[in-house]
């Protein structure tokens, strides 16, 4: 048997596995935190790849190319983002707490068509994406793209990073904590709007991440945040709302089996997706690591 | 007098905390009880046990000589055992005599009647059970908007309009002033003695406890410690240390 | 004291608003020009699909973001038999044409049957995810099956019967249907079951107390909206001449979601309100600009912030403290003081 497909399969499951993960992680962190399911989520992270896009650009023009100036762009698409996660919750977002989903979904639903005009008008219709002129490698009689090697290693990082910030620092504890039960926190005498405002800030952070890393891998374009927010939704559902270990399995899940089915049924890979979804909810509705108390 | 309910050996344990343990209880018809206990005592496990919310582990419930053990609620109210609940669960979008109308049309076995006029349905004895809580003048009120003591006579509506044989109450008058509690309680003796109702109640209120209930059954932790009339429980040593004494300093 | 006067009062205005609505829907192919009746149908079948979702979220409280499968399966049911039905050079008899109209809500109820069966298990965020992905796995089922739906093809070349060629024609005869569903529907919210639909809503373990079989109801009320986004769907393609996968997606699922929204769920007619607005806005907004997502999503985050409830939802309140101040009472709080 020649193994030489899937193993490319399979690495290119897996880096898509840790985009998965980085927006899952901080779609399930907001929905835990603030009960608040947020579509736009795909969306910024498509503005994040946009914005790393310009000031890679940028900074290429300046201090001529190379591809180590993806790192400054990157983290200036994260703090920019981080931004403008943080003003969205507390001009918009906030004022929907109170309200019921349907409407708190229809706000975030609004934002990614505004976000999504944005682009448009910022960016026009054109595909963008950085060629970091890396040279592909031999690996089990194919040639795969190292680079995938670094996304899968810098998701795994953020992974490590994100357990430990939520179970061995302050802040992590009492997002934990709101997780857990909101009333405690604020009798613990922490401002809630302030976690609030840190928790979104912190997903998109981790989306907009996402954003300028794969940015060398799959060009941006207009649409693809619809296809990567429903794929997102199945990650945070089958691995369970608010358990990071059941996100983190689910994307792997959902990345491998996507990336195996565009081989055997092209254009019904995400059809699988939604499948393993269904199977899920009616066996059970809570995922496969989340308690069934929350539900 | 026949056992309108029976309950043998019934078990129930969440993880591994027994919350009901070998509960043997009965109940004759036309009888009215309280089941009386410190929180967490196992009151509304019980009684979630009885009307099917919980199953149970091992144990059986007959009612009217039929076996109701871990059958759906649905089916359980249907047989004619209604429950009135702690926190007042009401359709707090409509109106209270909406709420009401939609209680008496699911017993009247209307709830798929898909072309009839719901407002020309069951409204007598809409009427009646709004007058006999004394909701008339509320009618049409949002019942969300409601007083809390009106929540909990709504609450109170809503079980009757089911024309139930056996009335489950979870603290009916927690959270009413006392004159609310005074008519309540005077409401749900006179449906007990006019309409031949069989009450269970749970209480906190020693007070209407000794007014109010016939035979009282005392649980802690699960188990049932002593059952009897209320002179009895009342003199009753262990009830004295595990509950009594709390009330009675 | 004044038992069932108040709510009559309360009916009055909104009967009235209905036949002004429906009036000035009569008049519509009167406008010169295509145009208006064009965007009149479109307003009064994408109104029907959305009414058939109001069943689901105003009514029974569960929001469904696949109800556009139901749509989608009408419509495409309803374009094979048309396709199989007509003759070969095209054209399609009038009894052929509304036959094939006819097979559309029930396959739509079939296939709520089918996925309603699952989602009435669960409530909420989970009832809504699993009608998404139900919808979705429709959408590539029909996007992939090229041999049985030509895939992303779509199918093509739905000529309704000569009569119905003309806007006008083809207009009348949706708003006929249209308003006969309506009527229906009418009928349907007004009865028990209609209001045991409210009770589940509200409360859904309260209502199984009461003996209500949740699931079944549920179930139930699933099929009767899944029928009615059929009947849209059987009207959709032989009045845009095609269908296509397209039709089952969420994004399509969406735009039943916003204009419930912006019409207002707690009001009967508040959806086909909402499209009016939507698909009005859509029509003149694209003659201007490329940019009808930015003017849509502005609109909504907007009506979200500052109109929850929707615009009828608005009307209603305004309508109501007018004559909470003309009967003078009648609140929660002037009642309980009289204890």
């Amino acid at each position: 048997m020649d193994i030489a497909p899937y193993a490319l399969q399979l690495f290119s499951g897996l880096s898509r596995a840790m985009v998965l993960f980085l927006l899952s992680a901080g779609l399930s962190l907001i929905f835990g935190v603030m009960n608040i399911l947020n579509f736009a989520h795909a969306t910024l992270w498509l503005v994040s790849g946009y914005v790393t896009y310009s000031m890679f650009t940028f900074l290429s023009q300046q201090f001529g190319a190379s591809p180590w100036m993806l790192l400054p762009s990157i983290v200036g698409a994260v703090a920019l983002m981080s931004l403008l996660g943080f003003a969205l919750e507390r001009f918009l977002i906030r004022h929907t707490y109170a309200r019921e989903l349907p409407e708190q979904l229809l706000l975030t639903f609004a934002l990614v068509l505004i976000l999504g005009d944005a682009i448009k008008l910022i960016w026009g219709v054109e595909n963008r994406r950085i060629n970091l002129g890396v040279k592909p490698i031999e690996m089990m009689d194919t040639l795969v793209n190292p680079y995938q090697f670094v996304i899968i290693g810098a998701g795994v990082a953020v992974a490590v990073g994100l357990w430990y910030f939520l179970h061995r620092t302050r802040f992590g504890k009492i997002v934990r904590a709101a997780v857990f039960s909101r009333s405690m926190v604020s009798a613990l005498g922490i401002p809630i709007p302030l976690i609030y405002s840190g928790v979104f800030a912190l997903g998109v952070g981790l989306a907009a991440f996402a954003g300028g890393v794969f940015l060398p891998l799959l060009p941006m374009s207009l649409g693809v945040d619809h296809d990567i927010i429903v794929q997102c939704f199945a990650v945070v559902v089958i691995g369970g709302f608010g358990s990071m270990l059941g996100t983190f399995v689910a994307s792997i899940i959902v990345g491998v089996v996507y990336s195996f089915s565009i081989l055997f049924w092209p254009d019904g890979a995400l059809a699988m997706i939604f499948l393993i979804l269904i199977v899920v909810l009616i066996w059970r509705p809570w995922g496969l690591f989340g308690t069934e108390l929350r539900y | 007098m026949a056992a309108i309910l029976e309950v043998t050996g019934l078990h129930k344990h969440f993880g591994g905390i027994h919350v009901t343990q070998d509960v043997n209880f009965s109940m004759e018809e036309g009888e009215q009880s309280a089941i009386i206990g410190p929180n967490g005592a196992g009151k509304s496990t019980f009684m979630n046990l009885l009307t099917g919310y919980y199953r149970c582990d091992a144990g059986k419930v007959v009612f009217e000589g039929q076996d109701i053990t871990n059958r759906p609620p649905h089916w359980v109210a249907r047989r004619g055992i209604s429950r009135a609940f702690q926190i007042s669960s009401i359709f707090s979008k409509m109106t209270v005599a909406e709420n009401v109308r939609s209680a008496v049309h699911a017993q009247m076995r209307h709830s798929f009647s898909i072309f009839g006029v719901a407002s020309r349905i069951g409204v007598e004895e809409t009427g009646r059970v709004l007058s006999l809580c004394g909701l008339e003048g509320k009618r049409d009120l949002v019942a969300g908007e409601l007083a809390q003591g009106d929540k909990k006579r709504l609450e109170l509506a809503i079980a009757l309009a089911g024309k139930p044989r056996l009335l489950f109450l979870d603290e009916p008058t927690a959270g009413m002033s006392i004159e609310e509690a005074r008519s309540t309680m005077e409401l749900v003796d006179r449906l007990n003695r006019e309409l031949q109702l069989t009450v269970l109640f749970t209480e906190h209120d020693m007070g209407i406890v000794f007014n109010h209930a016939r035979k009282l059954t005392l649980m802690h932790r699960g188990e049932i410690v002593v059952q009897g009339t209320p002179e009895e429980v009342r003199a009753n040593e262990i009830a004295q240390k595990v509950y009594l004494g709390e009330h009675h300093p | 004291m004044k038992s069932a006067a108040p709510q009559r009062a309360a009916n009055a205005p909104g009967r009235r608003f209905a036949v002004v609505l429906l009036a000035l829907f009569l008049l519509v192919p009167l406008l010169p020009g295509e145009f208006w009746t064009v965007v009149g149908t479109e307003i009064l079948i994408l109104g029907l699909l959305a009414m058939s979702f109001n069943l689901l979220y105003g009514y029974m409280g569960q929001i469904s973001f696949g109800h556009a499968a139901f749509f989608g399966l009408g419509a495409y049911a309803t374009a094979m038999l048309f396709t199989a039905l007509k003759s070969p050079d095209g054209s399609i008899g009038v009894p052929e044409f509304l036959l094939s109209l006819l097979v559309g809500p029930p396959v739509a109820a079939v296939g709520a049957l089918i996925v309603g069966f699952f989602c009435v298990r669960l409530t909420g965020i989970y009832f809504a995810m699993l009608s998404l992905a139900f919808g979705e796995l429709l959408f590539y089922i029909v996007f992939s099956w090229y041999s049985f739906t030509k895939g992303d093809d779509g199918i093509q070349g739905l000529l309704p019967p000569h009569y119905f060629q003309d806007p006008g024609n083809y207009y009348y005869l949706t708003l006929a249907i249209v308003v006969v569903a309506l009527l229906v529907m009418w009928r349907i919210t007004e009865s028990p079951f209609g209001y045991i639909m409210r009770t589940l809503r509200d409360n859904q373990r309260r209502a199984a107390f009461l003996g209500i079989n949740v699931r079944l109801h549920m179930l139930a009320n699933f099929v009767i909206a899944g029928a009615f986004a059929g009947l849209a769907g059987a009207l959709w393609g032989p009045f845009s001449r095609s269908v296509s996968p397209g039709l089952l997606g969420w994004q399509e699922s969406g735009i039943a979601v916003f204009m419930t929204l912006i019409g207002g769920a707690g009001v009967f007619i508040g959806p086909i309100v909402g499209s009016v607005i939507y698909t009005m806005l859509q029509a003149v907004v694209k003659m201007y600009t490329v940019y009808w997502p930015l003017t849509i999503g502005t609109i909504i985050l907007l009506i979200v912030l500052f109109v929850p409830g929707g615009v009828l939802g608005l009307v209603e309140k305004q309508i109501k403290a007018r004559q909470g101040r003309l009967s003078d009472g009648g609140g929660a709080r002037a009642g309980s003081d009289e204890e």
